[in-house]
């Protein structure tokens, strides 16, 4: 019996490695052919820059993945992100150290996703009802603390953080292995990786063989927010201010990455690494099409078009089986 | 019926013993499985007949072809002497075939009524006739003598009650052949005696039934003839009048099982859990006490409160009034985690919603309870994780191809054993077993039955719930029957007999199940 199963698996593993694969192939041929289309794509100065575009969604795109496994959708993290970039800019200007605010910053993240948790589970609202009335609250929050303006941040050493580069790649895209290796761990080496899968495959039975669902729901939307606020710090120090209205609509993106990277919106299906392709692979459209010089209305166009091929096709093969 | 079907759909003329539909050669190939090897068979108008197998036999892809669920792979349909392609369930249904199903494939939210008429809606100018609806489905319903409302929410009704409109939706519709799947396997005795009824009454009009069951004593009840498939092959057919219970056994699974309801007797030793004067949600003032190496029954209709005191034992559902005693210590259970913790495994009533994760691996599913056993702080050991689930599916004999097949593609004995077998490993003192059974064949019963004494042999105790009377007869050592969320009466090991406890679970015979709505 165990001798046939281990020969019968490699299927199955094949299949989840080939779905990584062709994402990872679909990526390689896009920068082969802008490389060879436009002569400023393979420029190492285009390159960071595309790193760095594609970084912020990726890590958003790991948080909201934990949260799409257990059936669930984080509509927050755009707002969250935006509200981050206040908090940590009127901390440093208000003279905190930097780790003290980026600390504070990512504690206000755990926050938001706590009491996310909460409203899910004590109150029982749906998931996309509660952080729907996060993202706009959150917004009109920052917009409140700032009057409507945006802060300068008057750190030097903070801002330089997001330009300056380690071994020849850009600190940011740092930050994405930062996150992405633990978040692999946790999620496919860890008990509570196991429990995000069950609770979104079936929330009833995992309560019935003791699993903590309360638990891992909570879990699942602190992490996003966690994810969120990081990306709020790094994106506060690219651009240099603080501003509630920032990063406006990257929920969504984040959510597109992560379902071109094989994540299904009916739980319990996805990766780590499937969301950090998908987000590389949208950040590389929107990079290419504006060195073709393609209209950035079409640029909304491809990347829609994209998710319904992707997903179709997944969905297709997934059937298939 | 029926003056009001027969003004919706003039009423199959049929002769009666005429060749309605034919199979020759009917196969039908998965990848890697060869699910139905070529069968050949005829079905005559106005006949009931039983098909029989174990889980994964192929009755279930039978089903899948006659519906036009799935394409065959070969072979041919002839119905009423002509060549039918059954591509679609849109052809199927055109052609008069229709099927109930085990589960209930209606919209819960929606209206008795309206679930009556899906698809079928009577409307004027657009406009949905509501209340003619209502007043129409009530007229079937009636005749049917079913005693159901017809404007209440489908989803307020048990699934036993839900069936049976099912059932009623499939008779309305011009149907000349109907598929029923294992269809008494949620409903209490009364309900099934009325589906019968209507089985007969429809045999009587010519329609051609094909009546899928585990129970044997139902096929002999009911059926003419009777057929029976084993690994995808039909083994044989049968006059009901011309074989028996011993003979259709053996041909299922191909060895014959001296005992199916195999007990053993162990001497009882302590207390694991005492309940005392418990209430909760749904049941009264129960006091009961398991001990080491027995196996306590409960019986009871669907409804009788026999769930709802397991699950308040288990720490889903909280007691208002009463103790619970765990080896003789006053204890608070306030979730399953606490449960849990003590010793207790429940393996609850429905699989498909409370029981597993059907999109997820086997060998998660069986690992799911040990997780904090197998793994060290947080990180899994992989190599546990895998002998763990490979040892479980060995032991408990899980026909899977790996651990790392989906739950849903196992057939519903596997899953039932996947369900009762992640406790195993987790080394529980008290199992609770909720229709442990439910749409299970022989030869899988048999084997959770045997892995009961291994439990018991280890010094376990066990509640068992069954609706199903043989069962807790031939297994319990002490059988508690509950009715209305009382404990009504408490019975050794066959000390009582079958009609007793019958009339003790429903006590006042003409009481209406419909009325509690």
């Amino acid at each position: 019996m165990s001798t046939e199963a281990i020969a019968v698996e490699k299927p199955k593993r094949n299949y989840n490695v080939l779905f990584g694969l062709t994402l990872l192939a679909l990526l390689v041929l896009l920068w082969i052919l802008l490389s060879v289309a436009t002569t400023s794509f393979a420029s190492a100065n285009n390159i960071a820059n595309l790193l760095r575009q594609g970084s912020m969604i990726a890590i958003m795109a790991v948080g909201q993945t934990f949260v799409i496994i257990t059936g669930g959708i984080d509509l927050s993290v755009g707002a969250v992100v935006g509200f981050a970039t206040v908090v940590v800019a009127m901390m440093i200007n208000a003279g905190f150290p930097i780790w003290l605010a980026i600390l504070v910053t990512l504690l206000v993240g755990v926050a938001i996703g706590m009491f996310h948790g909460f409203g899910i589970v004590k109150m029982g609202l749906p998931p996309f009802i509660i952080t729907l009335a996060t993202l706009t609250s959150l917004r009109g929050i920052g917009l409140l603390m700032t009057n409507g303006n945006s802060i300068n941040i008057n750190s030097d050493t903070f801002t330089a953080f997001s330009r300056n580069s380690f071994i020849g790649i850009p600190n940011l895209f740092w930050m994405v292995i930062l996150v992405g290796i633990p978040a692999y761990v946790f999620l496919h080496h860890s008990r509570w990786g196991r429990y995000l899968f069950s609770v979104g495959s079936n929330a009833e039975a995992s309560r019935l063989s003791g699993v903590n669902v309360q638990r891992t729901i909570y879990m699942a939307y602190t992490l996003s927010g966690l994810c969120a606020a990081f990306v709020g710090v790094l994106l506060a120090a690219r651009i240099g201010i603080g501003n509630p209205t920032q990063a406006e609509g990257w929920e969504l993106q984040a959510i597109a990455s992560s379902v071109i990277g094989g994540t299904s919106l009916f739980g319990a299906v996805g990766s780590v690494h499937g969301p950090l392709l998908g987000a590389f692979i949208l950040a590389t459209i929107n990079n290419g099409a504006n060195l073709l010089n393609v209209n950035s209305f079409w640029q909304r166009i491809i990347t829609g078009a994209l998710i319904i091929i992707i997903v179709y096709f997944d969905g297709l093969r997934r059937r298939g089986k | 019926m029926t003056s009001t079907a027969q003004d919706l759909h003039p009423a199959p003329v049929l002769e009666p013993g005429r060749t309605i539909l034919e199979l020759r050669g009917l196969e039908k190939r998965y990848p890697g499985t060869h699910a139905l090897k070529p069968v050949n068979l005829a079905f005559k108008s106005g006949e009931i007949h039983a098909i029989v197998g174990e889980n994964g036999a192929g009755k279930s892809t039978l089903i899948k072809l006659l519906t036009g669920v799935m394409p065959r792979t070969s072979g041919e349909v002839i119905w009423e002497g002509q060549p039918a392609a059954l591509a679609t369930p849109h052809e199927a249904m055109a052609l008069g075939i229709n099927a109930v199903h085990q589960e209930v494939v209606l919209c819960r939210h929606l209206t008795v009524a309206a679930n009556m008429f899906l698809g079928e809606e009577n409307s004027r100018f657009g406009i949905l006739q509501q209340r003619a609806m209502v007043k129409e489905a009530q007229k079937i319903i009636d005749d049917l003598g079913f005693d159901l409302p017809a404007h209440v929410t489908l989803g307020d009704l048990t699934i036993g009650q839900q069936q049976l409109i099912a059932a009623a939706r499939a008779t309305v519709r011009g149907t000349k052949f109907l598929i029923f799947d294992e269809p008494t396997a949620y409903l209490t005795r009364k309900e099934a005696d009325q589906l019968f009824t209507l089985i007969r009454r429809l045999k009587g009009e010519g329609v051609t039934i094909i009546y899928i069951s585990h129970r044997m004593e139902e096929v002999f009840e009911l059926a003419d003839r009777v057929s029976v498939l084993r690994d995808g092959t039909l083994v044989g057919t049968r006059n009901i009048a011309e074989t028996n219970d011993a003979e259709l056994v053996k041909m299922m699974i191909n060895r014959s099982i001296e005992q199916v309801y195999h007990k053993e007797h162990f001497t009882p030793g302590a207390a694991i859990i005492e309940a005392r004067n418990l209430s909760g949600k749904g049941f009264e003032n129960v006091s009961m006490t398991v001990r080491a190496g027995e196996i306590v029954g409960l019986y009871g209709l669907i409804g009788a409160g026999r769930s709802e005191f397991v699950t308040t034992l288990y720490g889903r559902h909280r007691k208002s009034a009463g103790q619970i005693l765990w080896e003789g210590k006053d204890v608070q259970v306030n979730s399953e985690h606490d449960a849990i913790k003590l010793g207790m495994a429940l393996a609850p009533e429905s699989r498909r919603d409370q029981g597993l994760c059907l999109n997820l691996p086997v060998g998660l599913n069986l690992n799911l309870p040990i997780y904090k056993r197998i793994s060290k702080n947080l990180l899994i050991s992989s190599a546990q994780e895998k002998t763990q689930a490979d040892r479980q599916i060995a032991d408990l004999r899980i026909k899977t191809p790996t651990r790392g097949a989906l739950a849903s593609s196992l057939s519903g004995g596997n899953q039932q054993k996947i369900v009762i077998g992640k406790w195993l490993a987790h080394g529980a003192k008290l199992f609770i077993f909720d229709e442990p059974t439910v749409g299970v064949d022989v030869g899988t019963k048999a084997e959770i039955y045997r892995l009961f004494g291994a439990l018991l042999s280890k010094g376990a105790g066990i509640i068992l719930i069954s609706s199903y009377l043989p069962e807790v007869y031939e297994l319990a050592d002490t059988l508690h029957v509950f009715r209305r969320g009382k404990l009504v009466a408490t019975h050794g090991f066959r000390a009582a007999s079958h009609e007793d406890i019958l009339t003790q679970a429903l006590a006042e015979k003409q009481e209406k199940l419909g009325g509690q709505i």
